[in-house]
């Protein structure tokens, strides 16, 4: 099967976390991804990282696999390094040449922000990396059904979001096999400025979108004919269940964080 | 045109564990006005092998030689036009407003005079049988409607390969016999043809040459009455039948299309 391995993508291995409950690891990330924001020494973020590349370890995702997961995000980390260390003007001048001043603040703050975006970004990725799509849906609505009291439409977000994760890859698949029939017939997506950039994938979007609204629609007789009603009594095939070692997950989680703000 | 391939290897996403080795060194050629079947069941790797022949895939080992000259010194454009590819489900890729519009792609993209263009879009579609259609939104066309269109996107360029990659899947035996007849009006008139199909009955009725892929591999490659004899279980209804008859004593050679098989086993009652 051709897939992108990129950000967000399922890697398919036996691992103890994969095996741990999915809104564990959905609550473990936004904790981590939140109090990130309240870690601020080096040595708080160091700790953390070595906690990353320990849950990297445990999760059996090949560390080379692992970092292609992350390289999409490596340009976003770059670029806020590069615009924190060239326009920061704290603390001592490490190097001067014309307009153009590097201060030693800027160094420190602009590793600081992209170890933290690096961090967070990976967090998310072994997330998804250890997380079965119909597992994090599944969390999710789980996670999200108090708020059906409020009206929130809980059960449709996670089936929206069930639905764009199936069918990401199938969309991928089918802009390869187009793009190679437009080349066939002559087309060069290489060539020429944004303005022509755009002309040339017309040709790749038009048949994209009208293959979309029609897998939509096939897709939505189908359910129908199954009888998908909606949410409303609906039953699961798999139930989830949080046992202690996801507890334990939650809270270990929860104290490295602690740790790493107070440091 | 001679079109060559030469122990042509490919590997999906090597170096990963989800590699894997989809041909382990093809090699077969196609010349002027010839028709070759090449026939193999799923995965067998006819799709990838089609890919090769104008190097839309680039082969992790071997050569394509488009007249005795390496493909990979011929300019890009030139080789996708002079060899046309129609991939499976080629009616995914329509996109213009109308028929004549989406069937002026290439010829357009070849940079032709609009003349030219006109003149190409207007054969390409009679070939075809649309020529009716031009005017229509080719997302309001049957399937097999939209089939021929799309065939006809590739026959624009005035390729002097055509290569079919399972041109009559999911179309009606009518539509079948109109793609069967077009092929051989493209041979006739020395266009080289590759069918890819994994229906022999219909390959067997148009093909020269047969060659048998399995796992990545050549298992098999010459004229269809060696090829679909010493080959049985992908010999097609003609041959089976035939087969069956000589084993128990009778020989009437090796007859593989409908009509010479025909003509054999009334040899056979008249004698
Ligand atoms: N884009 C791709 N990425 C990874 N593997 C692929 C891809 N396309 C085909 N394959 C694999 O290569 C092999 C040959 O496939 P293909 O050429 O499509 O065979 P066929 O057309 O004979 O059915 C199969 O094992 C298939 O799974
Ligand atoms: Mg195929």
């Amino acid at each position: 099967m051709s897939v992108a391995r990129s950000f967000g993508q399922f890697y398919p291995v036996a691992s103890p976390l994969h095996a741990l409950d999915p809104r564990a690891k959905i609550l473990s990330t936004a904790v981590l991804l939140l109090g990130l924001f309240f870690v601020d020494s080096a040595a708080g973020l160091g700790l953390v990282a070595v906690a990353v590349v320990a849950l990297v370890a445990v999760s059996r995702v090949p560390p080379l696999t692992f970092l292609r997961l992350l390289r999409p995000v490596a340009f976003i980390v770059a670029l806020t390094v590069f615009f924190q260390v060239l326009f920061s003007r704290e603390g001592e001048t490490l190097f001067a040449w014309g307009i153009l001043e590097i201060h030693e603040g800027g160094v420190r703050l602009g590793l600081f922000l992209g170890g933290r975006i690096l961090l967070l970004v990976s967090a998310a990725a072994l997330l998804t990396a250890t997380t079965a799509p119909l597992a994090l849906a599944d969390g999710l609505e789980d996670l999200l059904s108090p708020l059906k009291k409020l009206r929130f439409p809980a059960h449709e977000v996670a089936m929206m979001m069930t639905i764009a994760l199936r069918f990401i890859p199938t969309l991928y698949e089918e802009s390869q096999k187009i793009t190679k029939a437009q080349a066939a017939r002559g087309a060069d997506f290489a060539e020429g400025g944004p303005l022509s950039r755009i002309r040339t994938t017309i040709p790749i979007l038009i048949p994209l979108t009208v293959g979309a609204f029609r897998r939509a629609d096939e897709l939505a007789e189908a359910m129908e004919s199954r009888g998908y009603r909606g949410g409303e009594g609906r039953t699961r095939y798999r139930e989830l269940r949080f046992r202690q070692r996801d507890a334990i997950a939650l809270a270990a989680t929860a104290l490295v964080l602690a740790g790493a703000i107070l440091l | 045109m001679r079109l060559e391939l030469r122990h042509i290897r490919h590997v999906y996403s090597p170096g990963t564990p989800f590699q894997v080795e989809a041909l382990r060194g093809v090699s077969l050629s196609v010349g002027p006005g010839e028709v070759l079947g090449i026939i193999g069941g799923t995965g067998s790797g006819k799709s990838t092998l089609v890919q090769h022949m104008n190097l839309l895939l680039e082969p992790a080992g071997g050569k394509v030689l488009v007249d005795a000259v390496d493909a990979t010194t011929l300019k890009k454009s030139e080789l996708r036009r002079r060899v046309g590819l129609v991939f499976q489900f080629p009616e995914a890729a329509l996109f213009a407003p109308t028929v004549w519009e989406d069937v002026a792609f290439a010829p357009r993209r070849l940079g032709l005079e609009e003349a030219e263009i006109g003149d190409r879009v207007r054969e390409s579609l009679a070939l075809v049988g649309a020529d009716h259609l031009k005017d229509r939104s080719p997302f309001a066309l049957s399937g097999g409607e939209q089939r021929r269109v799309a065939i006809a996107g590739v026959l624009a360029m005035g390729p002097e390969v055509l290569v079919l990659d399972e041109p009559t899947s999911g179309l009606d035996p009518a539509s079948r016999q109109d793609l069967l007849r077009l092929i051989r009006t493209l041979r006739d008139t020395g266009t080289s043809v590759v069918l890819v199909s994994h229906d022999t009955d219909e390959i067997a009725e148009v093909a020269d040459r047969i060659c048998i892929l399995e796992k990545g591999e050549v298992r098999a490659i010459g004229s269809p009455s060696e090829v679909f004899y010493a080959n049985p279980d992908f010999a097609p209804a003609t041959v089976s039948t035939v087969a069956a008859l000589n084993e128990t004593g009778w020989d009437i050679g090796h007859p593989v299309r409908f009509r010479e098989t025909l003509r054999a086993l009334a040899g056979l009652m008249e004698g």
